[in-house]
């Protein structure tokens, strides 16, 4: 099995560096919106002094962090794998012996994490010169914490749109539904916004969901700014949720491998 | 007169291929509008928190959300259907035929894909703008109207320049899949007005991929924020992004030899 994925790896990471130039549009891609939105509240939080308690430093680090949060967590197995079941040409892996989407696939999807994080590394330091944040609140323990978090986060994100993507064994398309379920990740994350600052009935909500473990909770983890019980209760919720996407993506793979028909055949 | 038929023409295929694909084309305007509630909901969190973002008030924001729709429309109803038709037909030679019609190419790569239930939601988009004016309270004379519709034409044509020029670029290097990602990827940033942006942004969204041309500032005019010689230089800019790429374009066609020979 370990020889099994480190072959994978050499070719997949072979397979992503060969399109490094797309890659480093991708990352471009990933950064605007979050540059976009730091833009927006610092404005606001300088001409006011802070928002909510949120000054506009704060802004900084925390659209800073997510940055790199944001690229731990996120996959990109819609792209990688959505059109193998649309066109057919899944039949390939599935008569390997080994799993497509938690081996070929997940490799496929570190790797490309692996170089978008090496692309990012310049970026990052350069923001870091242009906004001069202050980042005094980040200690190592709360990164050593955050790490796990991070991880766990990455394969329950990852359990949930390779569950996704393989309702496309009933759908054939499935862009729209992932677009639905972007929208949900943009809502309850993080990603716009610190949740503190949304309505309170999206805050409500947004701590039963996973979509707070992908950016907000590894992001607070890292700043420092929780409390030990809300740290226990991230854990706890981080591995309810990755428990419950897995059952979830068994439960969708097995029943959709049945109905696949391979287009072509 | 040819030019019309020719639109026509496309336009009825393209009204058949998006039949074809009914469900599809139920579940887009559907999602459509959930971002658009997404996107009134993101400025109703801003300005829960804040009067005024960069001097501009929510109703000038929601008539910004429209011009940026009617931006964005046009990239998503023609721009990236046409150019996911053009990166491929480079790639596998089709595009031999679109040079055989006896038709300007630049025109033909631009319009053979419509995406047309778009088409509702620049009804939409006026809707922002009208609705967004009004909350703005501000005066606006029919003066401002026109330098807003020049200007927000302009813009759309020095964005429309760029565009041409980024997949004509696939002529010298094939595998460029990617040509138009950088302008997808900075799109968002019309949402907002460019001047809360730092100044390396603006100068970016302004000179380099100038999505605040077709979006800040028009809104910018209307709100009688210009100068006539401002107006007067981005309609001229416009003109010669124009002819610039259709310069790049020709010289590019030249370059192409096909896929297989």
């Amino acid at each position: 099995m370990l020889l099994i994925i480190k072959r994978l790896w050499q070719v997949n990471w072979a397979e992503q560096w060969q399109y490094r130039a797309n890659l480093l549009m991708y990352l471009l891609y990933w950064l605007v919106s979050p540059i976009i939105y730091l833009a927006v509240w610092t404005s606001i939080a300088n001409v006011k002094g802070d928002v909510n308690g949120f000054t506009a430093n704060d802004f900084t680090t925390y659209y800073m962090v997510l940055l790199i949060a944001d690229q731990f967590t996120s996959n990109i197995v819609i792209h990688t794998f959505g059109y193998k079941i649309q066109d057919g040409s899944l039949s390939n892996e599935l008569v390997r012996p080994i799993h497509p989407l938690l081996t070929n696939g997940l490799v496929n999807n570190i790797a490309f994490k692996a170089l978008t994080i090496m692309g990012l590394l310049p970026i990052w330091i350069i923001l870091f010169f242009l906004y001069k944040p202050d980042f005094s609140g980040v200690s190592l323990s709360g990164i050593a914490l955050a790490i796990p978090a991070m991880i766990l986060a990455f394969f329950t994100g990852y359990l949930l749109s390779a569950a996704i993507t393989s309702l496309a064994f009933w759908t054939t398309r499935v862009y729209s539904i992932h677009e639905f379920y972007y929208a949900l990740i943009l809502l309850f994350s993080g990603q716009f916004v610190p949740l503190t600052l949304m309505p309170k009935i999206v805050q409500d909500i947004a701590q039963y969901l996973p979509f707070q473990l992908l950016i907000y909770y590894p992001v607070q983890l890292i700043l420092g700014k929780l409390s030990s019980t809300q740290i226990m209760q991230g854990y706890v919720m981080s591995f309810i949720w990755l428990g419950i996407s897995w059952l979830f993506f068994q439960w969708v793979w097995r029943n959709g491998v049945k109905r696949y028909s391979a287009v072509g055949a | 007169m040819q030019t019309f038929k020719l639109l026509s023409a496309f336009f009825k295929v393209n009204v058949q291929m998006a039949l074809a694909y009914r469900a599809d084309t139920i579940v887009n305007i559907l999602l459509n509008l959930m971002w658009l509630g997404w996107e009134l909901l993101s400025l109703n969190i801003i300005f829960s928190n804040t009067e005024t973002l960069g001097g501009w008030g929510i109703g000038e924001l929601i008539a910004l959300l429209g011009v940026f729709r009617l931006v964005n429309t046009m990239m998503i109803a023609l721009i990236w259907p046409n150019t996911e038709k053009f990166n491929q037909s480079i790639r596998d030679g089709s595009m031999d035929y679109t040079i055989l019609q006896p038709v300007n190419s630049m025109f033909l790569v631009t319009f053979s894909r419509i995406t047309v239930w778009r088409i509702w939601d620049l009804i939409l988009a006026i809707v922002l703008i009208v609705v967004g004016v009004n909350m703005s309270g501000e005066a606006t004379t029919a003066l401002h109207i026109l330098t807003f519709i020049l200007l927000a034409l302009s813009g759309t044509i020095i964005i429309y320049s760029l565009w041409i020029v980024l997949i004509a670029l696939t002529f010298w290097f094939t595998k460029f899949d990617n040509n138009v990602t950088i302008l997808q990827a900075l799109m968002d940033a019309g949402r907002y007005p460019a001047t809360v942006y730092p100044v390396w942004l603006r100068v970016i969204v302004t000179f380099v991929i100038p999505i605040a041309v077709a979006t800040t500032i028009p809104l910018q005019a209307l709100r009688g924020e210009l100068v006539i010689g401002q107006v007067l230089m981005y309609v001229g800019i416009s003109f010669v992004s124009f002819w610039l790429a259709s310069k790049v374009w020709k010289s590019g066609l030249k370059r192409y030899s096909g896929a297989s020979s």
